[in-house]
């Protein structure tokens, strides 16, 4: 699990420092660097972004400028950091496992470094999108979701054919979300090519995923990341809430925990670290029991911080009064847009 | 007996539903769709449009209303002579209740909603927990609240109840059920564990038993 993430001149994120816990919601205004912490992520990941693509705007370019993104681990690599760096000068990219404290493993160790090496490629961080989600799609071995939700009906395929408990699970979890629909049903327009449709309990009727609502689909990719037997070790998921009902969204919560922290739901896989944002005061309030899990981003200036809503000392006071959305969406918890006056 | 219960979910929902029914000792058809505030202060805030659109809109007898007090003050039978105590939330919903029933406009054919609440300390779970828990009482948390150190939080009673502080609604309405189920057939150890919020609710639906049976009699005789 990533304890925390140090970010050096990484676009908003001048010098920002974020805590993680398993489960982590950020919230605050547009540009304040949540979808950016994702976006590290992926470029971490992928080992590939442009260095002029991520430096900070306005930052002088020298010889000895440079971006950094820390990630610094807790267990099972506790005292141990990743450092992603981005030398503008001279357009390099490099990734580095460092010992931080002098009684973690060697970081040079070939083992924990494959780990390490492993574990970062396979992050991934999810903006579905429901035409993608829809779309058709040519059928691959060991089919994954892919960062827009495409590919979902080869997913589906495959959980159905290797893992039909927990297909029959989804079909199960998804008639009680959207009770509309009680099982996921598969087409082959054309050799190797699979879609997927939803049959309406009421008559029966499959609906073709292009004819499904928007908030239909992205329910469905939520509920299915959820439900992978192995998913991605850790997790972002930018707005999880969006195009879903209010109603919903307890459900939405749920799915996300169900990820994070899988013991509590009677599953036997590894925890997912989960870093999910929002926009949705109704989606923080389903949060108010655990204030270490929330995350205000907060822009000052041309920079973005963050703080984790836990550390501040009267917040239990200021929740005895008022709900956690209405607190934030009033400004007294930060994370709010700066208004021109 | 037509019905809306107003809960933050449909676990609360499944469990009131069990409950109000025993109390009554007839069967509930909740009003459709299902009426969820999100806690407090939305309870509140909400309750004067639903009172309103049950009278006005449907042909519900009643409303169900239970709150979580969570760290404000307990019901005492001693507000209900000194008046509204603001921070008491049962004080704090029954006088939006009375004053909202005041100005409601007369429906031919139908009678004004009765409205029934419930203060569940420190939350709901605390009820799951009576008959398992002797040390889980509205006294042991008027007390703890006296003296500034909490025996219990809601999040080790969700704990304590569903193996999890962090419970799917799947399975906070499975064991809401269960709990529901058990506590129906102890009612009174209920009311004497939680003798202002469970007790204030119970008191009330026995009066509308006793408004309906002395009518029925009248009518009778």
């Amino acid at each position: 699990m990533i304890k925390r993430i140090k970010f050096h001149n990484f676009k908003v994120l001048r010098q920002a420092e974020l805590p993680l816990e398993r489960f982590t919601l950020l919230v605050g205004p547009n540009g304040s660097g949540k979808s950016t912490v994702l976006e590290a992520l992926e470029g971490i990941r992928r080992k590939a972004l442009h260095p002029l693509s991520v430096l900070t705007a306005g930052v002088p370019i020298s010889s000895k400028t440079y971006t950094e993104v820390r990630l610094e681990w807790g267990k099972p690599f506790e005292g141990i950091a990743t450092v992603a760096r981005w030398h503008t000068s001279a357009g390099t990219f490099s990734i580095s496992h460092i010992q931080i404290t002098p009684d973690a493993e060697p970081p040079a160790a070939d083992p924990i470094r494959a780990q390490l090496d492993s574990l970062l490629a396979r992050i991934r961080v999810f903006a579905f999108h429901a035409p993608s989600i829809a779309a058709q799609v040519k059928l691959t071995p060991n089919a994954e979701l892919a960062d827009d939700g495409s590919n979902l009906a080869a997913v589906l395929d495959r959980l159905r054919d290797e893992v039909p408990e927990r297909f029959e699970a989804l079909n199960e979890e998804l008639h009680r979300w959207l009770p509309e629909f009680d099982h996921i049903l598969f087409k082959t327009p054309a050799e190797g090519v699979r879609k997927f449709l939803l049959r309406r309990q009421a008559d029966r009727t499959p609906i073709p995923a292009e004819n499904l609502s928007q908030g239909t689909l992205l329910a469905l990719a939520m509920l299915t990341i959820s439900y992978l037997p192995s998913p991605p070790p850790i997790v972002g998921i930018e707005e999880p809430d969006r195009g879903i009902h209010p109603r919903l969204l307890r459900d939405i919560r749920d799915a996300l925990y169900r990820l994070a922290y899988p013991e509590d739901f009677g599953e036997k896989r590894e925890p997912v670290q989960v870093i999910a944002t929002t926009h949705s005061p109704y989606m923080l309030e389903l949060f108010r029991d655990h204030p270490e899990e929330i995350v205000i981003a907060e822009k000052v200036g041309n920079e973005a911080r963050f703080h984790r809503l836990a550390d501040r000392p009267d917040i239990e006071e200021i929740l005895q009064d008022t709900s956690l959305g209405e607190a934030w969406y009033s400004g007294i918890l930060g994370g709010v847009p700066q208004e021109q006056r | 007996m037509k019905l809306a219960i107003l809960g933050e979910s449909a676990a609360d929902e499944a469990a009131l539903e069990i409950l109000v029914s025993k109390i009554l000792n007839r069967p509930v058809e909740l009003v459709q769709p299902s009426l969820r505030a999100r806690g407090w202060p939305y309870v509140r805030d909400i309750l004067p449009s639903v009172i309103k659109h049950l009278h006005y809109q449907t042909e519900a007898e009643g409303l169900i209303v239970v709150v979580d007090s969570n760290d404000s003050t307990i019901h005492d039978p001693s507000h209900d002579s000194e008046g509204h105590v603001p921070t008491c939330r049962l004080c704090e919903l029954r006088r939006v209740v009375k004053h909202t029933l005041q100005h409601l406009r007369s429906v031919e054919g139908r009678a004004i909603p009765r409205v029934a609440i419930g203060l569940a300390v420190p939350c709901i779970e605390a009820w799951y927990r009576c008959g398992k828990d002797p040390q889980v009482t509205e006294a042991v948390w008027i007390q703890a609240r006296k003296e500034g150190r909490f025996p219990y939080t809601c999040n080790g009673l969700k704990k304590a109840v569903y193996g999890t502080d962090r419970p799917s609604l799947t399975l906070e309405t499975q064991r809401a059920h269960e709990e529901a189920l058990r506590l129906s057939n102890n009612l009174d150890l209920l009311e004497q564990n939680f003798p202002n919020g469970f007790g204030a609710l119970i008191r009330e639906l026995h009066s509308w038993m006793h408004q309906a049976n002395s009518t029925s009699q009248e009518s009778e005789s």
